[in-house]
């Protein structure tokens, strides 16, 4: 089988395919019982039920930008190409949820705080995180060899995860605008149940969405290598 | 309580924009990819030909 065959059938196998289908069905249901079967909160009012977008995404890019440094250092290890496709797939996916957590949070913080934006730590440690990641991106497009690219981008993607605890301590390091955490507080849940409801359902759907987006981002990256194999190899 | 779905609206609007913007943007380079390989498998195509062609010439000949 030649290079080209075997990226027509990675795209065929891995592209929108059925977990897609789910990952939008579960996005739609957590949308649906969000808008609808979700009361807004007493003080906030409406403004509150941004919360079910802007916290998964945050939840969502830290685990993409983890899984980016996982790979990276695993591919320190096996140096599978696999392995820095599959960080270069969840590096992107992650800056599509930090840029989702950068615009609905001002959205949020305006009628609430009454500014759309303050340099508090948090804030400005998830605006140096997306920065960050942005240029991994734009690193991964300059360099054209595959094994110094995965090289470099290993070590930034590693790097730039460190930022991702000193951004959820954030909140108890420094004085920040930014509230403290409604679910992982070591005093409880500080919501009703049918608001905790909602926002695992969000929790759940918006990490099947990261699934389906890396699926169909790695099998992209999978063709392009093959086709660029091919192309090598003088087809 | 406060008047501000507005906010929750917009909010709301450019998640969805945001996330299917990107599934669009895999689906086009997804596109593109297969326009590419269609490409280099009729350039592939082309130069097998002409070698079998050479080669049959020179047997020809």
């Amino acid at each position: 089988m030649t290079s080209i065959e075997v990226g027509a059938r990675a795209s065929d196998k891995r592209g929108f395919d059925k977990f897609a289908w789910f990952a939008i069905i579960a996005v739609v249901a957590t949308y649906v019982r969000a808008i609808w079967f979700t009361p807004p909160e007493a003080l906030q009012g409406f403004a509150q039920k941004i919360m079910y977008v802007h916290v998964p995404a945050a939840w969502v890019a830290f685990l993409a930008f983890g899984m980016t440094a996982l790979a990276g250092a695993f591919w320190f290890f096996i140096r599978d190409p696999r392995v820095d496709r599959f960080a270069e797939s969840s590096a992107e996916v992650g800056v599509i949820f930090t840029t989702v957590v950068l615009i609905s949070g001002p959205i949020w913080a305006k009628p609430i705080w009454g500014t759309w934006w303050v340099w508090d730590a948090r804030l400005t440690l998830t605006l140096f995180l997306w920065f960050l990641y942005v240029g991994y991106l734009v690193l991964r497009s300059a360099v054209h060899d595959r094994e110094i690219r995965a090289r470099y981008s290993a070590i930034l993607g590693l790097l730039g995860a460190l930022l991702i605890p000193f951004i959820h301590l954030s909140v108890y390091m420094f004085r920040t605008q930014h509230p403290m955490p409604v679910i992982a507080n070591p005093a409880g849940f500080q919501m009703p149940p049918v608001m905790v409801r909602t926002f695992f359902l969000a929790f759940i759907s918006f990490t099947i969405l990261y699934v389906a987006f890396v699926r169909a981002r790695y099998a992209l990256a999978t063709e392009r290598d093959a086709l660029d194999d091919a192309a090598m190899a003088g087809h | 309580m406060p008047d501000n779905a507005n906010y929750y609206y917009a909010a709301y609007a450019v998640t969805v924009l945001f996330y299917g913007g990107y599934a669009l943007s895999i689906a086009l380079r997804r596109r593109a990819l297969e326009r590419r390989r269609r490409r280099q498998q009729a350039d592939a195509g082309v130069g097998a030909n002409a070698a079998s062609g050479a080669n049959t010439g020179a047997a020809t000949r």
